[in-house]
């Protein structure tokens, strides 16, 4: 899973942090720096931490948002940015529920990054397509009334002339 | 299992906001939820210039803007172009497909030859279809030359523009039938170079037609395209266009000048 101590960066601090399912993970300091969340709070509590809980982030999104972490722990040189891009683009390919977990986990955990990619991904789901074709798309129900939706329309005219 | 409609508000206008002013429209057709997230001032602030304000900075829309959303603001400023500047010879506007900037120089914004040499050139003054307090209208010359210059620091970046020439003709035109004019855009400074082409304000009986007709009743030929980057080093890039022609045999006049519009390249005015 996402604890990990491994590789290159062996001689970095390791950090716990608890899901809000009670599972415990431990993290390279650098990694779970990436959530400015987890920073301010590792800088209050200073080295007495023991675990950092996490109460609004289960297990299953926090193994996907730290192995974003994990991989975005160093600076990526101009000869790895193409490989990071491709990364990035199969990281955020996952189902519309896992998507949006990770996405208010990345708000949570305040990764502006990590958030960016994922609003871009959920924008591009919408880019293009026309009401019906939204709401098809993520599953939503029309709640408007006829004479509503014919009054929204006509305020709108001109997205879809 | 989560779903969009399960998101909450902020965080759908923060995605709507990825999107362009299109989809956002589109969006707010959707539900009650997206409706407020894709009306809200988060979408369409980011929507607008984020220089609208030294932008609007004299006008009195910029006092105004406070009581409106910023939907409001964004389609007040894509249908009616608002003028600007010290002395109001340029309008503003917002392409509203992309939110990119677009400006007209104003005939007196522009450097016409002879144009304050009343037997050649005359300004009138409230012109019905004129969005500037003048135009410029053409008695007669030989030697028709007509400049205009843009900053590319006050276009939007990374983006294809191309300026046009808004024109009319009245009842008295001569000599444009006869000969295309040329049209040429160059960095300032360095007349020598970029490309020249023609093209024919008013084309002969047996020739199609060059010039494009507007919404707003004038008549436009493209005088070239841009890329404006935006980068650093662009910002001081002063791009200069010009239509000229002479002709020792052939008198021109009856040409009536709007002025010189930048938008964005592939959308109609």
């Amino acid at each position: 899973m996402a604890s990990s101590t491994s590789g290159s960066s062996s001689s970095s601090k390791v950090v716990k942090i608890r899901s809000s399912d009670n599972e415990n993970f431990e993290v390279e300091e650098a990694a779970a720096a990436r959530s400015e969340t987890i920073k301010k709070l590792l800088e209050d509590v200073g080295d007495d931490a023991d675990v950092i809980p996490l109460p609004n982030v289960d297990a299953k999104t926090l193994v996907k948002v730290m192995e974003w972490c994990k991989k975005h722990m160093d600076d990526v040189d101009e000869l790895n940015k193409e490989e990071m891009k491709t990364w990035d683009a199969e990281f955020v390919d996952m189902d519309q529920s896992c998507l949006y977990n990770v996405l208010l986990a990345a708000n949570f955990l305040n990764i502006k990054e990590l958030l960016d990619q994922l609003t871009q991904k959920v924008a591009d789901m919408i880019k293009g397509k026309s009401p019906e074709e939204i709401r098809a798309t993520f599953n939503i129900k029309n709640d408007f009334t006829p004479e509503e939706e014919a009054e929204i329309r006509k305020q709108n005219a001109w997205a879809f002339e | 299992m989560v779903e969009m409609s399960m998101l909450p508000e902020e965080c759908i206008s923060y995605i709507i906001s990825y999107t362009s002013p299109m989809d956002a429209c589109r969006s707010s057709l959707v539900c009650r939820l997206f409706r407020s997230a894709a009306d809200s001032d988060v979408v369409w602030g980011r929507f607008l210039p984020h220089d609208l304000l030294h932008i609007l900075s004299e006008l009195d829309l910029a006092s105004s803007m406070d009581s409106l959303s910023k939907k409001e603001l964004f389609s007040r400023l894509s249908h009616r172009p608002v003028l600007v500047g010290d002395d109001r010879n340029r309008s503003f506007a917002i392409d509203k497909r992309s939110g990119k900037n677009c400006y007209m120089l104003g005939a007196r914004r522009l450097s016409i030859e002879w144009g304050d040499t009343p037997r050649y050139w005359k300004w009138i003054p409230n012109w019905k279809q004129s969005r500037f307090l003048e135009v410029a209208e053409l008695g007669i010359v030989w030697w028709l030359d007509i400049k205009g210059w843009i900053e590319t620091n006050m276009l939007s970046p990374k983006t294809r523009y191309a300026a046009y020439f808004v024109y009319n003709l009245n009842v008295e035109y001569n000599g444009f039938e006869e000969r295309p004019v040329k049209l040429r855009v160059y960095l300032e400074g360095q007349d020598g170079n970029g490309d020249e082409t023609s093209v024919f304000l008013k084309p002969p009986p047996n020739m199609q037609q060059q010039f494009r007709e507007r919404a707003d009743g004038w008549m436009e030929v493209e005088m070239g395209e841009f890329f404006n980057d935006g980068g650093e080093e662009d910002d001081h890039r002063v791009l200069a266009f010009s239509l000229f022609d002479f002709d020792g045999n052939t008198t021109k006049s009856g040409l009536i000048v709007e002025g010189i519009e930048f938008r964005p390249k592939g959308i109609d005015r």
